[in-house]
């Protein structure tokens, strides 16, 4: 039996990760995921199997959080692209999907 | 006229010695499309060895120093930290097409301090067999810190008078920002290990005897990062191209004048300054960056990135070293 539920999905500048991060867990999300990255957006090519020789000022992630509720959902969108994305590199979409056991999902 | 060719036979001679021929060899084989990467574990490592074996060395020395001796040549670090920044944020702003956020990031870039630049000079002095004191290269904070954040509050400042709002720099996150980093975490450590345990054992047969070695495999990436990023370079304005070219130089004299003051005052060796010089000349990597990218979000990081790895690194290392040890030859006799 699966559930509706609304996924929102970052890819941002690895320097923001614990601002998103912490918009995420302040809309009621009970878990994300973070992956690192490559690849090439407006601003610049990134990867992130070279030496960081500029530390991690060029690396991306993706942060990735299931919210049962999609009004939480669109408020972390919102926030991360009208705080966040003013000066750093980023995007944000949300999907639809099905999730199984519910309660994971909810606080 | 005598100086100028004691700095091209120290130059061509330096061309030939491992630091400056690993660098430019990772230039070369990068500018061929080479595909050799070495993984970005093995650059924090080396990173780290090198930092824990200024720290240790620094450290034991420090047991038998004289805390007067160290004080001058500290506080001309913090001055020369904070000089370089004004500055920068003084002439960068002024160049057509340079934004004053990018200037300022790019003055603390460069006021900052890259712990790989300086191990090269260690290596380089080493190999001449010019001496220095082992506390020198542990000053590298006290320009670092001070760089950064003076170029945050000047950020902060010129955002402030941009919006008319009120916000206040908080300095002791960036302090306590950059103490926390990979990088001055383990100078710092190694200090304290070098100062109040016994660290003999493994510093000699470990830490020391890797340290050449290491910085050759590390001049290598160095090399291929920094052709790597000259595109990054391409897409901001050219004046960035030629203070990356200028600035490390006109850093390294200054410290190396203030250096020399230094010598005469309380006795600073001159291989230690040459050394302040040195770190006078770099620009940060593997910290500086992220720490202005995270203070400074109006600034564009191919700009200071860009001009810091591509042409600032290869010039503090290349030319600046070389021209400090001449000028060392010629002021101190050496």
């Amino acid at each position: 039996m699966t559930h509706k539920a609304t996924e929102v999905t970052i890819v941002a500048e690895k320097v923001i990760q614990e601002q998103i991060v912490e918009i995420i867990e302040r809309a009621g999300a009970t878990g994300y995921t973070i992956l690192e990255g490559s690849g090439k957006g407006q601003h610049a090519r990134r990867t992130h199997e070279r030496p960081s020789v500029a530390g991690d000022a060029f690396d991306i992630v993706k942060i990735e959080a299931i919210l049962g509720d999609r009004a939480a959902a669109e408020q972390v969108a919102d926030e991360v692209a009208n705080t966040l994305f003013t000066h750093y590199s980023g995007i944000v979409y949300l999907e639809e999907v099905e999730i199984l056991r519910r309660a994971r999902f909810w606080r | 006229m005598e100086a100028l060719a004691d700095f091209a036979l120290t130059f061509v001679g330096q061309l030939q010695k491992p630091t400056l021929a690993f660098l430019l060899g990772g230039m070369l084989i990068a500018a061929l499309g080479s595909k050799l990467v070495i993984p970005d574990a093995v650059y924090r490592f080396i990173v780290f060895m090198l930092l824990m074996r200024i720290g240790l060395a620094g450290g034991m020395e420090i047991r038998n120093a004289e805390p007067g001796d160290i004080f001058l040549p500290a506080l001309i670090a913090v001055a020369v930290g904070c000089v370089i920044v004004i500055l920068g944020r003084a002439v960068l702003p002024r160049l057509p097409g340079v934004k004053v956020e990018d200037g300022i990031a790019t003055a603390g870039l460069f006021g900052a301090v890259s712990a790989s630049t300086l191990a090269a000079a260690m290596v380089v002095l080493d190999e001449e067999g010019v001496g220095y004191e082992a506390w020198v290269p542990a000053l590298y904070p006290f320009m670092d810190i001070p760089a950064l954040v003076l170029a945050i509050v000047f950020a902060g400042i010129h955002q402030q008078r941009q919006s008319g709002a009120h916000k206040r720099v908080r300095i002791w996150p960036i302090v306590a920002d950059s103490l926390r980093g990979s990088a001055l975490s383990a100078l710092l450590l190694g200090l304290l290990l070098g100062l109040f345990t016994r660290p003999e054992s493994v510093f000699d047969s470990f830490y020391d005897p890797l340290f050449k070695g290491l910085l050759s495999v590390l001049m290598l990436i160095m090399g291929i990062e920094a052709y790597a990023r000259l595109a990054e370079l391409r897409r901001v304005a050219h004046w960035f191209a030629l203070y990356a070219f200028v600035a490390p130089l006109v850093h390294g004299l200054l410290a190396f004048g203030l250096g020399t003051l230094a010598h005469y005052a309380t006795g600073l060796s001159p291989g230690g300054v040459i050394l302040l010089a040195v770190i006078a000349s770099s620009n940060s990597d593997i910290s500086g960056p992220p720490t202005l990218r995270a203070a400074i979000p109006a600034a564009n990081p191919s700009a200071y990135i860009g001009s810091s790895t591509s042409i600032g690194t290869p010039m503090a290392i290349a030319v600046g070293i070389p021209l400090y040890l001449s000028l060392g030859h010629w002021v101190f006799g050496l």
